[in-house]
């Protein structure tokens, strides 16, 4: 599509105003603090989920850390299993797992994962919470921003800032403990002997925390994140969403708490406003679903208290679907619709997914070998007149156990192999053996032979691998 | 600052993207820089690999984003 625009000239003014509406400016959020069921919640959510992230490095298996991710020896360890690179497709398949899993729980109930555990969530929370501690609630924090420079605004903001820096360098540390086993890190970090990759990684991940906690907040959800956009192509009208009732609550306005607001011709919502104060991205609930709401339901917690006062009935602002609301539907009604095509294909799906990947897991063998001719030569002749190859066998002891391996070879007659003796390889590592195989030439013509390799565990025949390589006689 | 935003961001997603798949696929240990192998640690190569993927990924946002304004918006 071609567009024209017509030609005239602009003034400098006009410029400006039209660039000045290009940038939204953005307003500084006070959320106001709430407390009620969705917050416990939220709070319970926030522990559980930093209660494993701030935990996880310092359990040992195994006299190893639990959780390791290893990456300068090119292994995971996440308990009792070692992920090497050529299991890359269990990780691929985990993160497909944890995709559907967050399109079902979209499907049913929203943005539930935004506004409970989402880190975005759980480290704005944390930081509020701090924020609440050290400046006061939303008017005293308002009133703090807009007084003039003193010594005790100076201690308040700095205090605050020091809290969020060291929370966001000891979640830092904790990031690069799952890389580098923690306590070693802890151990070099009081010695000051940290590595300079290791102590970029625990600064730029601890201010990316502070800063994202601490200055971006809600911008994260409403600009920067791709799941904040497309999230509504899995939702629904049976989708649960935080949902103002507008038919109970228009007209709002302000009354009296024994007045008779429906005599007066108002609806439940008394206009307080505190919906609008709690909320962490700003938006007013009542003027419908948004894609800036997040689905923390601060609104629904604050103004069912607000509804307790007035002793009206709860639920002005709950969480509800579209069809619930337009058909007045009952909840037992709405749980039913809970199981409609969409979800059934997701929880199809997923359970298939899991069903492969844990299987495929369990059969996983604990043994990987590659073969490799030898590249300096192809044959060799040897005194007593045989042909002999040489070959690099990479033998990979995926197990976490030593293992011992008897080495075969098939494929051509009275072939010989050297070494003869059972071959150890420690837990975890990789062993590259020389073998040798010698053939009589008499007996075989000349040429390239198909020949395969068979390794095999001696306690446990059923840990085997067989590889293909070739033998060439000239 | 919401241009620097879409810049950053979203390359800095594929940035990780890139560098997993191809730290999976490939070992530090196993690349030569114009024949010569890389004499750094593994974590080293982790790291510079990183920005280096975020910095192409990022190059790309920003050429979307330039190119996005259209004609009548005066270039700066």
């Amino acid at each position: 599509m071609v567009r024209t625009a017509p030609l005239k000239v602009v003034k400098e003014a006009e410029l400006l105003s039209a660039e000045a509406s290009l940038y939204e400016i953005r307003q500084k959020i006070y959320p106001r603090s709430v407390s009620g069921w969705f917050a416990r919640w939220r709070v319970a959510l926030v522990m559980a989920t930093q209660l494993l992230f701030y935990g996880l490095p310092w359990l040992t298996w195994n006299a190893r850390p639990a959780v390791l991710f290893d990456l300068a020896a090119r292994k995971f360890y996440i308990f009792g299993i070692v992920f090497w690179p050529q299991d890359f497709i269990f990780l691929a398949g985990l993160l497909v797992i944890a995709a559907l899993s967050l399109f079902l729980f979209t499907a049913v109930g929203g943005r539930l994962f935004c506004g409970y555990a989402c880190p975005q969530t759980v480290y704005t929370a944390m930081f509020m919470w701090i924020e609440r501690k050290v400046e006061g609630d939303r008017a005293q924090r308002i009133k703090l921003d807009g007084a003039a420079l003193s010594a005790g605004k100076v201690l308040r903001k700095a205090v605050k800032h020091a809290l969020w820096i060291s929370v966001g360098l000891w979640t830092g540390f904790t990031f690069v403990g799952y890389f580098t086993p923690i306590k070693i890190l802890l151990g070099e970090m009081s010695h000051l002997s940290l590595g300079p990759w290791e102590t970029f990684w625990i600064l730029f991940y601890g201010f990316a925390t502070y800063g994202n906690a601490g200055w971006m907040r809600e911008q994260v959800c409403k600009y920067m994140c791709p799941y904040a956009r497309f999230q509504s192509a899995m939702f629904d009208a049976d989708t649960l969403t935080v949902t103002y009732d507008a038919q109970r609550g228009e007209p709002r306005g302000s009354r009296g708490r024994s007045a008779d607001f429906q005599a007066k011709g108002l609806g439940a919502c008394v206009d307080c406003g505190i919906c609008v104060q709690v909320c962490p991205t700003g938006i007013d609930i009542r003027r419908g679903l948004q894609y800036e709401c997040i689905g923390c339901a601060a609104c629904v917690d604050s103004c069912n208290q607000v509804m307790d006062k007035m002793a009206y009935p709860r639920g002005l602002i709950r969480y509800s679907t579209e069809n619930a609301l337009k058909q007045r539907m009952t909840p037992s009604q709405m749980a039913a619709r809970v199981f409609r095509p969409r979800v059934l294909v997701y929880i199809g799906l997923l359970a298939v997914i899991v069903t492969v990947w844990g299987v495929a897991l369990v059969l996983r063998s604990p043994l990987k070998v590659d073969v490799i001719r030898d590249r300096a030569a192809l044959m060799r002749e040897t005194r007593a007149g045989k042909i002999e190859n040489v070959y690099r066998l990479q033998i990979m002891n995926t197990d976490e156990q030593a293992h011992r391996y008897v080495i075969k070879a098939s494929g051509l007659s009275n072939m010989r192999i050297k070494p003869v003796a059972p071959v150890a390889v420690p837990g975890a590592t990789t062993q590259a053996i020389v073998v040798t195989l010698e053939v009589d030439p008499a007996k075989i013509k000349p040429g390239s032979h198909n020949i395969m390799f068979h390794i095999e565990d001696i306690e446990q025949p059923a840990i085997r691998a067989d590889e293909k390589s070739r033998f060439i006689i000239k | 600052m919401k241009c620097a935003m879409w810049i950053l961001w979203p390359s800095f997603l594929m940035g990780g993207v890139a560098e997993g798949v191809f730290f999976t696929l490939f070992d530090p240990a196993d690349l030569h820089v114009f024949g010569n192998p890389v004499e750094l640690s593994r974590t080293a190569v982790y790291t510079l690999g990183f920005f280096m993927f975020w910095l192409f990924a990022a190059a790309s946002s920003s050429l979307t984003c330039f190119l996005q304004r259209n004609g009548d918006e005066p270039s700066r």
